[in-house]
């Protein structure tokens, strides 16, 4: 078997949080292009509706989970029930499901408990509460993977910036924790952390994140797709627990992105 | 629709290629679909025999042409003269895999300070000096890919094995650095230089600590999947970093160790 044979999906099934919008919706159409069927998970369900009829109409299953608020364990665990009935299996879980806004800039005296407990609730709770949904089905059926998603602020810090470090920083650590717990249970995690990644029609963003950033430019999201494909099939068997960055050298770079080049001498 | 991960058209070279990790290596970028050369390590012929039946491999898997050349790597007349006449005969170097990775295994209190020059030279400055060569010509026309393996000793302490860690810890901090340098292109050429490390945990067929029986054992029962990477392990990591799909990649660590560094 060829080595580009491995990276292949073919007859699973996967969970994706997050599925309508963004990076969560490019790694659907990644998993669902090798062969992978999806459930494609999201609070709106007109984003969900969307990409479902685009991946059916590639002749792969969808199952709709608009409407799911993964924030909300009593929710999480009927989609995955719910998932394993209607689909027979999950083989691959994509916890993409989160947000950046909720009190970023406030100073910490200024941030509510609200403020808090979203944002580590959306990012954080919510990817615990999924893979403690899927994992002993996973067991049962004798593996599985399941791909976090982290970002470059996982590992750095910023001012008046709390609750998206803390909860990307701790994804991180739940990688970490489910890798070495489910190893022998032949269950991978994994972790994907990508830089900036503006939304698609938001060219201003794009331009000004080109000049601070060190690749000279932000994410485009369809290139990241591939990624959760890779981290998802046999082609990675034996990576495990490592957290895959694609910034084009935000954390590499550090905080001196663009302009700090020190002089040659001489 | 072309595969995503294809690299056909490609022309990758494999430096250091006498390794049956290396061997695992070449041979997946050529079933991935790219030209594959190799080099030695070392000016010898034992290594010859072994960079030829590479290529010979490679040729069976997948078709693919290439050139095998012999030759010091630490050496950097030779190098860019290898490189030079690969370029002209093939074609020019679209990936690099810096595969060299040999471990010497000694007491921090018996090592001369030839034996620290030796492994850093085997191990990061052939490393440096293939990257300068063949990144010279990918930074001018614009796109290239320099994969670089880097030992999870780079980062944890492992006892006898300061001189092997010093030498991955440079190649990982040169590796980042020339990501940065030569990464920044014009925003509109996607297809651009990226310099990224293949990490390993502890591998069967890698000369160093797990070549001893008892340690070994001890490994497989504390690596998480229970078992040491095997080469073949590598091979979806390297077509991965030496795709396209990694035009965002840069700079980075991408280990493949069946979870160890994981552990507290």
């Amino acid at each position: 078997m060829g080595v580009l044979d491995r990276f292949d999906l073919t007859g699973q099934v996967a969970i994706v949080t997050g599925a309508g919008t963004g990076l969560g919706r490019e790694f659907a159409r990644s998993l669902a292009g090798a062969g992978c069927d999806i459930v494609g998970v999201g609070r709106r369900g007109e984003p969900i509706e969307a990409i479902g009829e685009e991946i059916r109409a590639t002749g792969r299953r969808f199952l709709a989970a608009g409407g799911t608020d993964v924030t909300d364990s009593a929710q999480v665990n009927a989609m995955v029930a719910r998932a394993i009935a209607e689909l027979g299996r999950v083989d691959i879980l994509v916890n993409n499901a989160g947000g950046g806004g909720a009190g970023r800039g406030k100073t910490l005296p200024e941030l509510t408990d609200e403020d808090w407990h979203q944002g580590i609730d959306t990012n954080l709770t919510s990817a615990f509460y999924c893979a403690r949904a899927v994992v002993s089905h996973m067991v049962e059926r004798g593996g599985g993977r399941i791909i976090n998603v982290s970002s470059a602020w996982g590992y750095r810090g910023g001012r008046n910036n709390f609750m998206y470090p803390v909860s990307k920083g701790g994804i991180l650590q739940l990688t970490k924790a489910l890798a070495i717990t489910y190893a022998h249970d032949n269950i991978r995690a994994t972790c994907i952390s990508p830089g900036m990644f503006p939304r698609a029609g938001d060219p201003e963003r794009a331009a000004a994140l080109a000049q601070v950033l060190p690749a000279g430019r932000a994410g485009l999201p369809h290139e990241i797709g591939p990624l959760a494909l890779f981290l998802a099939s046999p082609a990675s068997d034996y990576l495990s627990g490592s957290a895959v960055i694609m910034d084009g050298g935000v954390v590499p770079a550090g905080v001196t992105p663009a302009g700090v080049v020190p002089r040659a001498e001489g | 629709m072309a595969h995503v991960f294809s690299l056909a058209g490609k022309h990758a070279l494999v430096t250091g290629a006498t390794t049956p990790l290396a061997r695992a290596l070449a041979v997946a970028l050529a079933e991935a679909g790219a030209n594959v050369s190799v080099t030695t390590t070392r000016d010898q012929r034992a290594e010859e025999v072994l960079a030829n039946s590479i290529l010979n491999e490679c040729w069976a898997a997948a078709g693919v042409s290439g050139h095998a050349k012999t030759l010091d790597l630490a050496d950097p007349n030779a190098v860019e003269g290898a490189i030079s006449a690969l370029e002209r005969d093939v074609a020019p170097i679209d990936i690099l895999v810096n595969a060299t990775h040999e471990a010497n295994v000694k007491p921090a209190l018996e090592a001369t300070l030839e034996d620290w020059r030796t492994e850093v030279d085997r191990n990061a400055t052939t490393v440096f000096v293939a990257c300068q060569a063949a990144g010279r010509r990918m930074v001018a026309r614009g796109h290239g890919r320099i994969i670089n393996l880097v030992s999870v000793v780079h980062d944890r302490a492992v006892p006898n094995c300061a001189l092997f860690s010093a030498s991955q810890a440079a190649v990982l901090g040169l590796t980042r650095t020339l990501g940065i340098e030569w990464g920044r292109g014009d925003a509109a050429v996607l297809p651009r230089v990226t310099v990224n490390a293949l990490g390993l945990g502890f591998y069967d067929g890698v000369a160093g600590p797990q070549g001893d029986e008892q340690l070994h054992a001890i490994l497989e029962r504390y690596i998480p999947l229970r078992r040491l990477g095997q080469p073949a392990d590598v091979q979806g990591a390297v077509v991965y970093l030496a795709s396209d799909a990694t035009n965002y990649v840069q700079g980075e660590l991408l280990m493949v160790d069946g979870a160890i560094a994981s552990h507290a």
